[in-house]
């Protein structure tokens, strides 16, 4: 096994034992925002950095060449969005469920036949590189988002329904998600945007289908971000926004992995 | 030389047993020093709260001893219902109550620096020696054990302290809350109290008699405002304490829904302690908005209080492995006996 892939296998396997810890820790009723599912995570993170640094060292270019790699690089821009945001608003539980989705992207990451890294000859230049990358990187926002909303509709349930205070005990304060929720679109969607500016700059255009997509994508939180500015939206609707409209990157990253 | 815990608590003597025999701070330090200047006696620790008054002492014969320093002390005479107990047991009961499982409230955590205040107290005044050092020291270590390892202390079991956890997991930090009392009942006033004891700052106060608004709200460093005005307040509310006297609900989704535009997606909580009951039920119903009345927060309390019994069994399996394994009930390699069985 190459040693980009065995790094992978070791972030993935961390990630794993993260997303057991929590639920262990949940089902014992003992809080899960310690430092072991802190140190899981980082250590998952450390991992996925050195199989990108080995794969962009032997690429020659930013590793996001096969499906194999796009949905690693989506699950590594989730844990870094996790550690620059969700630590800042205490949101450890958050980690605890970005663990398992990151397990998922990359579990499906190496079900796929490996390939070799093999060094491009022509380089696809700086905008393509910047296209790609930072719409992956907005993906990341988007699927953190995703998991915050999921942690609010969960929390909110309990507390209207007034059970549960085993688990709501250990969730995030349905505030704080809220927060997050809007913050993660909004980081998302400027992401997003500075990557749809970049695809405009390609010497060579991307095909029109793709790039409807990709305003979809936009679109749909854009315009999240659009009502709740204009109209104020609930929390709630804003959760089940972010939850479901998530759907449409991971449709994008679908077609790009059958390929 | 035996070890023995003789005392009474809530559980065996009423408050006016208890406030018969309780030691004010200030006189400890020389009730300690006299008790353990008794023949019999060499070690001492008094432990004087408003649930228990306990006496651990070490010494050639301190059961007798204790006893008629207490009758003489506070001129007693009759039976009193002491409870006594010796070496192991006396171990077993100082871990127990360390760790909160002597208490009125199971669990509670106040206990532990109470004993920790009572061996200091002795110590300072020298009245403990190598077994009650090593018997306290090593109770304090027990407590931490139990507390770490169960659910002994886990979640709320009082309606304040349950309305407090609650708004924590609806706002996180309480610093920046508002909270709004409706009605000047004792209850939601020791409520808003255990929110503002969190963090909670502005407190606005309403009630159909202006003038005890007014006196409430001085005593809690907040506003009062006119009945008829408290709608208009709710958009600037995080926390609606309600415990009016109305015979009828007070709180409806109309009075509600205009006011959330502006909170701008911040949740409302509102705790409703009146019966009968202040806030229209459909109110939960819209988004954002989190109601509890006193049997919602009532139960949980109750969830929580069965929660901690279950966990007694495990606590006292710790207590038992721990006494078992201290070293002052160990016989010495040489086969000697124990320290708590040799003779002073």
């Amino acid at each position: 096994m190459s040693p980009d892939r065995a790094a992978l296998f070791t972030a993935t396997g961390f990630f794993l034992a993260g997303f057991g810890y929590t639920v262990r820790s949940l089902s014992k009723g003992k809080p899960t925002a310690t430092w072991p599912a802190f140190l899981l995570l980082l250590a998952g993170f450390s991992c996925q950095c050195a199989f990108l640094l080995w794969r962009g060292r032997d690429l020659g270019r930013c590793p996001i060449t096969t499906p194999f790699e796009l949905l690693t690089f989506v699950s590594w821009a989730m844990v870094l969005l996790y550690f620059l945001t969700g630590t800042a608003y205490r949101l450890s539980l958050l980690g605890a469920f970005t663990a398992p989705l990151a397990f998922v992207l990359q579990g499906t990451a190496l079900l796929k036949p490996e390939t070799a890294a093999v060094p491009s000859r022509s380089r696809p230049g700086f905008w393509p590189e910047m296209h790609a990358t930072l719409s992956l990187i907005a993906y990341g926002a988007f699927a953190l988002a995703c998991v915050a909303g999921i942690l609010y509709l969960i929390q909110d349930r309990l507390l209207k329904r007034h059970r549960g205070m085993q688990v709501v005990r250990h969730l995030p304060p349905v505030h704080h998600l809220s927060q997050a929720v809007h913050r993660l679109i909004l980081i998302g969607t400027i992401i997003l945007s500075s990557g749809i500016l970049a695809a405009y700059q390609m010497p060579n255009r991307p095909p029109v289908g793709k790039l409807a997509f990709v305003w979809a994508i936009w679109g749909i939180y854009a315009a999240i971000l659009a009502y709740d500015h204009w109209r104020g939206m609930s929390p709630r609707k804003a959760a089940w926004a972010a939850s479901l409209g998530f759907l449409l990157p991971i449709i994008s990253l679908w077609v790009v992995v059958r390929r | 030389m035996p070890v023995v815990c003789l005392g009474l608590s809530h559980s065996n003597a009423p408050v006016e047993v208890r406030e018969r025999l309780a030691f004010a701070a200030r006189d400890l330090p020389d009730a300690v020093a006299s008790l353990s200047s008794q023949q019999g006696i060499s070690e001492a620790v008094i432990v004087s709260t408003c649930n228990r008054i306990e006496i651990y002492a070490a010494g050639d014969s301190p059961s007798p001893a204790v006893e008629s320093w207490l009758r003489l002390r506070f001129q007693l005479d009759g039976d009193l219902p002491f409870f006594r107990h010796t070496d192991e047991d006396a171990a077993s009961h100082l871990f127990a109550v360390v760790s909160g499982l002597d208490s009125m409230v199971l669990g509670e955590t106040e206990i532990f620096g109470q004993v920790k205040d009572a061996y200091s107290t002795a110590h300072s005044s020298g009245t403990t020696g190598r077994l009650l050092n090593k018997l306290f020291q090593h109770s304090f270590r027990v407590g931490k054990m139990v507390r770490n390892s169960t659910d002994i202390q886990r979640g709320s079991t009082s309606v304040g302290s349950v309305a407090v956890e609650l708004a924590e997991k609806i706002f996180g930090d309480l610093k920046e809350t508002r909270v709004m009392l409706l009605g000047a009942g004792d209850m939601s006033r020791r409520c808003a109290q255990s929110l503002q004891s969190r963090g909670a700052s502005a407190i606005v106060v309403s009630n159909r008699s202006y003038d005890r608004a007014v006196e409430l709200a001085a005593e809690m460093s907040g506003r009062a405002i006119l009945f008829d005005a408290w709608p208009a307040e709710v958009a600037e509310t995080d926390v609606i304490i309600s415990s009016t006297a109305a015979p009828h609900t007070v709180i409806h989704p109309d009075l509600i829904l205009p006011a959330l535009r502006r909170r701008r997606g911040r949740p409302l909580f509102i705790i409703d302690i009146a019966v009968p009951r202040d806030v229209d039920p459909a109110v939960n119903e819209i988004p954002g908005v989190y109601l509890y009345d006193i049997d919602a927060l009532e139960s949980i309390a109750g969830e929580t209080r069965a929660r901690r019994e279950q966990e007694i069994v495990r606590c006292l399996a710790i207590i038992k492995d721990q006494v078992r394994s201290l070293p002052l009930f160990q016989p010495a390699p040489d086969g000697s006996p124990s320290p708590i069985h040799r003779p002073a």
